[in-house]
């Protein structure tokens, strides 16, 4: 029981390196990534942790009472909620590259090219963004 | 309470693993807001309410809509380059 | 690189950090058996220190505030950076109204339906506002409450449809949510120092223990935070529905597309 919570994170960690290694799909990708983010949570939190101890609110027991780490539970909380924006950040460059590159496999990911030289413009901001993408 | 931390530890692993081994992303979004929930109570074993309930509303809720939304505009939208 | 290849290579990596993970593991604390002296101290000294009762919040809004200005920048940027990708392409004429979805029949929700959301979503944005409040007090905060009510108001497009949740809900007041959270963090940081007093000090009164009042500045903070963060999680939503759409004008304003 005493290595459980370590071998479990590990176990989290090298099972979501291997889906990130092996995945065919960018989507089940970006969900590989959110495994390797929560071994760090319950590596953290395991650490945290205290046989017998309350958690770190002193409003139904008075201070002094023996509570667990707050400090891991602080890092773990903001992490959870800035870690959801930016899952949302690789779910929309996944979207951008389906577009422009007609696939989500990574393995048949192409160099982007600047759609103005390929003569493929449509529309005036397309080929603003076009020109972003590609500096 | 002490056989409550090892089974959820070890369900939190099991969870994980299905993520990973979930090959189509359209069903791996409930393996993702199952894996949320698993993690969830696991926390919350682990003393730590307010991680519990940042992972209930996110993990839960939030990551798995995105992922289902991200599907579904991959599924609507056809590439804009026909090479 | 072939996928093979690509496997031969993680295998390689792992059999190289099997040993290390194995000799970190080892040397760890037995779990449960002991706690970091700074977690603590901080349990020990918090309590009468700030007059807050929920020491998660005391490290995130005040002893470690700095750790927690960073974050909020670090969502405001990821926010930004997918808002901009995701605008970019359809540009930025469109923002206001709902986009149409083509080809698709608008199902009519039935009554139940909108009932439980008409019922459920004022409860969700209540308990949303009751755990951004009591931040101090008892588990919760700017930003697990922030993610609740901004997950609350999907159930206005839930309830009323697509068009009906663009129309509750406008881009540019979104905008203003996340900015003006982020901001008035910064702000909190930075006026303790027009007073003389450190960056991020605590100059408000402490108020009483157990009352949720108390903690001084982490109230602004904690409000400040659960504004960017409602703001930037319903943007998020909000940006990606609209990606499952395509601009077209439309030929009825305001007609119902689900």
């Amino acid at each position: 029981m005493s290595v459980l919570p370590y071998a479990v994170a590990a176990w989290l960690f090298g099972i979501g390196l291997y889906g990130i290694a092996t995945s065919r799909n960018f989507i089940h990708l970006v969900g590989c990534l959110g495994v390797c983010q929560s071994a760090t949570y319950v590596l953290l939190l395991g650490l945290g942790y205290r046989w017998g101890s309350i958690a770190p609110i002193f409003y139904d027991h008075p201070p002094g009472t023996p509570a667990v780490d707050p400090v891991m539970q602080a890092l773990v909380l903001t992490d959870i909620v800035v870690g959801a924006t930016l899952t949302a950040l690789l779910l929309v460059l996944t979207i951008q590259a389906y577009k422009r590159g007609g696939s989500l496999d990574p393995e048949k990911l192409r160099p982007m090219r600047a759609v103005g030289q390929s003569g493929r413009d449509r529309g005036s901001n397309r080929v603003g963004d076009g020109e972003r993408k590609a500096s | 309470m002490t056989a409550i931390l090892p089974l959820l530890f070890l369900f939190a692993a099991i969870s994980g693993t299905a993520v990973v081994l979930v090959r189509d992303p359209a069903r791996q979004v409930f393996a993702i807001a199952v894996n949320g929930l698993v993690l969830a109570i696991l926390f919350d074993a682990l003393q730590a309410p307010d991680v519990a309930l940042s992972e209930l509303a996110v993990g839960t809720a939030a990551v798995p809509l995105l992922f289902l939304v991200a599907l579904m505009a991959v599924k609507t939208q056809p590439p804009e380059e026909d090479s | 690189m072939s996928p093979n290849a690509r496997i031969v290579l993680l295998a390689l990596a792992g059999l190289v950090l099997l040993p290390g993970a194995a000799a970190v593991i080892a040397g760890l604390p037995a779990f449960g058996s002991t706690i970091a002296q700074y977690g603590e101290r901080i349990n020990a000294v918090a309590p009468e220190a700030r007059h807050v009762a929920n020491m998660v919040s005391a490290i995130n809004f005040d002893l470690r505030g700095l750790d927690t200005l960073g974050e909020e920048f670090m969502l405001l940027a990821a926010i930004t950076g997918t808002v901009v990708l995701l605008r970019g392409r359809r540009g930025e004429g469109n923002t206001e109204r709902a986009m149409r979805r083509p080809g698709r029949a608008v199902i009519p929700r039935s009554e139940a339906v909108v009932l439980a959301c008409r019922i459920a979503g004022p409860l969700t944005a209540l308990f949303g506002l009751y755990v951004v409040l009591h931040a101090t007090v008892t588990p919760g905060g700017g930003f697990q409450g922030g993610v609740i009510l901004a997950s609350g108001t999907l159930l206005i497009y839930l309830g009323e449809g697509y068009a009906g949740w663009r129309d509750a809900i406008r881009s540019h007041w979104l905008d203003a949510l996340e900015g003006g959270g982020a901001l008035l963090f910064a702000l909190c940081g930075l006026a303790p120092m027009l007073t003389g007093a450190a960056f991020m000090q605590n100059i408000l009164p402490l108020g009483t223990f157990r009352d949720l009042f108390s903690g001084g500045l982490m109230l602004v903070e904690n409000l400040g935070v659960a504004l960017a963060v409602t703001g930037g999680f319903t943007q998020l939503f909000l940006e990606f529905m609209e990606e499952t759409r395509e601009a077209r004008e439309p030929e009825e304003p305001g007609e119902e597309s689900a």
